[in-house]
């Protein structure tokens, strides 16, 4: 990254104690905003998701709560999911701004451990309406 | 990686990143106006404001198209509108799951 020509708009240019930070080439702009844009389209996906689960799943035998249970953590996490996107495009793009190295994102790590979640938690409801019944 | 004045041809013509991100935009456009679309069923209201939310988002990112370099000021602005606009879906699809009048846990009678 080129140090010659600094951004004005979140500048930095010789202030003391603050790195030099420069506009980032824009095909890692583009890469970055891309996905941002693709964790928004999945949050959306898990909202969907809880949103089937809750209108279109007939109810568990003997467990009237159990879509609610799967449905509200699914929507939940793709709110939480939305926001820690647009926090991430922002580390991001500050690391490309400084020529740093990309911060390590957490988001995949959660996204693999709440859907592991949900699905142990379905599996269990399914184990328990059928013992119910 | 490169910066600076416009003389570098990656800065007028970033190639087909610009597109791919295009792209991407008309993906998320899409993807509101089928939660939109799906809503529409049981929430005809608030379907119908999500479906208005997927015209939004497809003209934000007609409108913050970079001519030639990225603002990035601009474009922050525009993702903080998407999150926001996400985050109130979620919010609208908590309040669907409990305001239903078969609802466990209804919140209105």
């Amino acid at each position: 990254m080129s140090e010659s020509e600094p951004s004005g708009a979140e500048g930095g240019e010789g202030a003391p104690g603050r790195p030099r930070e420069s506009e980032p080439d824009a095909r890692f702009t583009f890469a970055n905003e891309r996905t941002f844009l693709a964790w928004n389209r999945t949050a959306l996906a898990l909202i969907v998701a809880g949103l089937a689960i809750v209108q279109l799943l007939p109810p568990f035998p003997g467990l009237p709560w159990g879509r609610h249970l799967l449905a509200v953590p699914l929507i939940v996490f793709g709110a939480v999911l939305s926001i820690g996107g647009f926090a991430e495009w922002g580390r991001n793009q500050r690391a490309l701004r400084r020529g740093e190295p990309l911060p390590r994102s957490p988001l995949p790590r959660m996204l693999s451990v709440a859907i592991a979640a949900v699905a142990l938690l379905a599996a269990v409801l399914v184990l328990l309406s059928e013992a119910v019944e | 990686m490169t910066s600076g004045g416009l003389d570098d041809p990656e800065d007028l013509d970033p190639g087909l990143a610009r597109e791919r991100t295009e792209l991407a935009w008309f993906r998320t456009a899409v993807s509101f106006a089928a939660l939109g679309g799906a809503m529409l069923q049981t929430t005809p209201v608030i379907g119908g404001l999500i479906l208005g939310m997927s015209a939004l988002v497809h003209l934000l990112g007609r409108v913050t198209r970079p001519a030639g370099r990225v603002a990035g000021h601009e474009r922050r602005h525009a993702l903080l509108l998407i999150s926001a606009a996400v985050a109130l879906v979620a919010a609208v699809a908590l309040a669907t799951i409990f305001l239903a009048s078969d609802s466990l846990f209804p919140l209105r009678r």
